[in-house]
């Protein structure tokens, strides 16, 4: 007996791995046939284990198609008191005991686009507001949500013929644009104020809805005109049949053609229509000054500073000037004309924008440069420059594993920051009210910092107080 | 008690930006009343551009004149009489400086410095001296007697015998039962 379990142990010993010999050898004095068989077996499923285990490292899970194309996706954050997010729970809490959500500090997916399967064309954020331009089975709409108080959002009656209407909407609702044929209408871009509203079309020209007090809404100003409650809707009519985009600071509108032409209205009291006056006017007419023949392709305006783009990449100002922003052609805080901003080494300027007292700049290179007043992005301090300083390209991600990764677009809103890199990544820096940079926490952000979102960022919008985020998912 | 103290009495707009905004002049009341002031009279109204422009006289010509009459013009704003010791310094405090773009980063916890958005429109308005504060009453409240108040009604609301009706937005006096 005792030779045959020797000879086989000795055999196993030659064949088997080194783990079943480790287990031989602290029991060799006394072995028996069973518990020989026993370790045998465990052995054997020990290995297909490890087996298992090597295969499964080397496995790839590819749990999206091969031709999978990321879904869209809408991001929301900031400021949720007046239902601007759009996500009604938030306001309306599904479950007894649930608190409200009147902040929201970090990126929060919009469902409502998805459930309804609508694909979203442009947004828009205004001051408690927003507005989207979106694409269904049943052709363009246009939906807001948000604070109502100047009808900015339209006509929201409910029920039907009650007589209560809706000041606050907190999930997006359609604004019924006056048309014949509704399922023609194409969208082509909204924009929003302090607390109007703007809605190109393709064919149908540009309409207005919201408070007129100074013409932003492009008609005549009738002095105690209420806005509240309102339903008309008004076609701009007398605008040029080729615009291409709209603009809205906060209570003046910009309007660009085809050609290069910027035509304005609203209020001018810093000179921010650029009409040389400094009066408000419902009538959209030609911006004067040093634009007049160059063609146009950007305007940026969030406040009452106004930067224009021309197709050479030269930079054109005007308007509110307190905090330097302009002070390279003029001391005078007030500027009614358009004046060509005449900065050294700044490249060709693809893309500009302008809050209440910061400006930024992008260049076809992809480099940032900030000036005016507040937190620019340069480190720890208030800063006040009169002219445009760059931002290091390497806090938009640009390091040794992604050599190539450029700013592609910038925004801002009254006192932040947003950058777009082409790798869709989004960057975010500036006073942080009501966590509207999205970076989880309150504190004011002196330097870009990536907003962790999963999803690749196609397009910002930023609003006074909330920040809106169009990005594809990864599959 | 502070009933030796005479209360004093100071006028606050809440501009149309913020009237615009009904949260936030919720906001804003309650901010005022955390610190102890009474509202005495209170009233909505709109102001035409010629009745701003008389309220504002004492900046005519200066560049952000213009500015501010077709601001103030240009919505419902909402007019109160405030009540408390040492009003007018107390409201200005609480309001913050008028350069809100700068405000925000420099004292953020006041008013202006929360729900100002620019400059212009920077929320609030407050009466810079008591002659001031006279003056600016009477042209919003001329039915207001402020002698008389002070001899009628000054002394309930040093007493403490008033409450604060939030349908009516002011303070009314509380039944001696």
């Amino acid at each position: 007996m005792a030779a045959p379990l020797t000879t086989c142990i000795r055999q196993i010993e030659r064949t088997h791995s080194p783990q079943i010999l480790q287990k031989l050898k602290h029991v060799r004095g006394t072995l028996t046939w069973s518990c020989l068989v026993q370790i045998l077996r465990n052995a054997s499923y020990a290995t297909i284990r490890l087996r298992k285990q090597e295969q499964r490292k080397n496995q790839i899970f590819q749990y999206a198609g091969e031709d999978a194309k990321g879904a869209d996706r809408i991001y929301v954050w900031g400021n949720a008191t007046t239902g601007a997010l759009g996500i009604k729970t938030y306001l309306r809490p599904k479950r007894y005991g649930q608190h409200e959500i009147l902040t929201q500090k970090k990126p929060a997916r919009l469902r409502f686009m998805d459930v309804h399967k609508f694909k979203v064309l442009d947004v828009a954020c205004g001051y408690g507001f927003t507005v989207f331009a979106v694409k269904s089975n049943t052709g363009h709409k246009i939906l807001g949500c948000g604070i109502n108080s100047d009808s900015q959002i339209g006509f929201h009656e409910e029920p039907k013929n009650s007589g209560r209407i809706l000041e606050y909407i907190i999930q997006p609702a359609v604004i019924d644009l006056p048309q014949n044929d509704p399922a023609t209408l194409r969208l082509k871009q909204v924009a929003c104020g302090r607390a109007h509203t703007l809605i190109l079309t393709e064919k149908h020209g540009v309409f207005s809805l919201g408070n007129n007090a100074y013409g932003q809404c492009g008609r005549g100003i009738v002095e105690g005109e209420i806005f509240s409650k309102k339903s008309s809707i008004y076609k701009i009519p007398s605008l040029p049949e080729n615009i291409t985009k709209v603009v809205c600071g906060q209570d003046h509108s910009f309007f660009l053609t085809e050609t290069g032409e910027v035509y304005s209205c609203g209020l001018g009291a810093d000179g921010q229509t650029g009409l040389g006056h400094y009066k408000a006017t419902g009538i959209p007419s030609h911006v004067v000054g040093d634009i007049r023949g160059e063609k146009i392709i950007d305007i940026a305006s969030a406040a009452d500073c106004v930067l224009a783009i021309s197709e050479k990449g030269d930079l054109f100002g005007w308007g509110n000037s307190e905090y330097s922003q302009l002070s390279v052609v003029t001391d005078a805080t007030q500027v009614h004309t358009s004046r060509h901003l005449p900065f050294e080494k700044l490249g060709k300027i693809v893309k500009a924008c302008a809050g209440g007292s910061i400006c930024g700049i992008l260049n076809d290179q992809g480099q940032v440069f900030v000036w005016g007043f507040g937190i620019l992005g340069k480190g720890p301090n208030l800063e006040m420059a009169d002219f445009p300083r760059e931002i290091p390209p390497t806090l938009f991600g640009r390091n040794e594993l992604q050599t190539d990764t450029k700013v592609v677009d910038i925004n801002c809103g009254l006192s932040f920051y947003a950058a777009l890199t082409d790798k869709g990544d989004l960057y975010t820096w500036g006073k942080n009210k009501w966590g509207c940079l999205g970076l989880i926490y309150n504190k004011d952000q002196y330097f870009p910092l990536k907003v962790s979102l999963p999803a690749e960022s196609k397009m910002v919008r930023c609003g006074v107080d909330h920040m809106v985020v169009h990005s594809k998912s990864y599959c | 008690m502070s009933t030796l103290k005479p209360l004093q009495l100071t006028l606050a707009i809440l501009k149309p930006d913020i009237v615009a905004q009904p949260h936030i002049v919720r906001q804003i009341k309650n901010v005022i009343l955390r610190h102890g002031f009474y509202f005495v009279r209170s009233k909505l109204l709109t102001l035409t551009r010629a009745k701003a422009e008389e309220f504002y006289k004492e900046h005519d010509g200066k560049f952000f004149h213009n500015r501010l009459v077709s601001f103030m013009s240009s919505g419902p704003i909402s007019v109160h009489i405030l009540a408390r010791e040492n009003a007018i310094a107390e409201w200005r405090k609480l309001m913050g400086p008028t350069k809100v773009l700068r405000t925000i980063y420099e004292n953020p916890e006041c008013i202006r410095g929360q729900f100002g958005l620019t400059d212009t429109r920077n929320s609030t308005h407050g009466s810079d001296s008591p002659e001031k504060a006279k003056c600016e009453i009477n042209f919003f409240f001329s039915e207001f007697d402020i002698q008389v108040w002070e001899i009628n009604e000054a002394p309930l609301f040093s007493n403490r015998k008033v409450e604060f009706d939030p349908v009516k937005g002011v303070h009314i006096f509380v039944d001696p039962k």
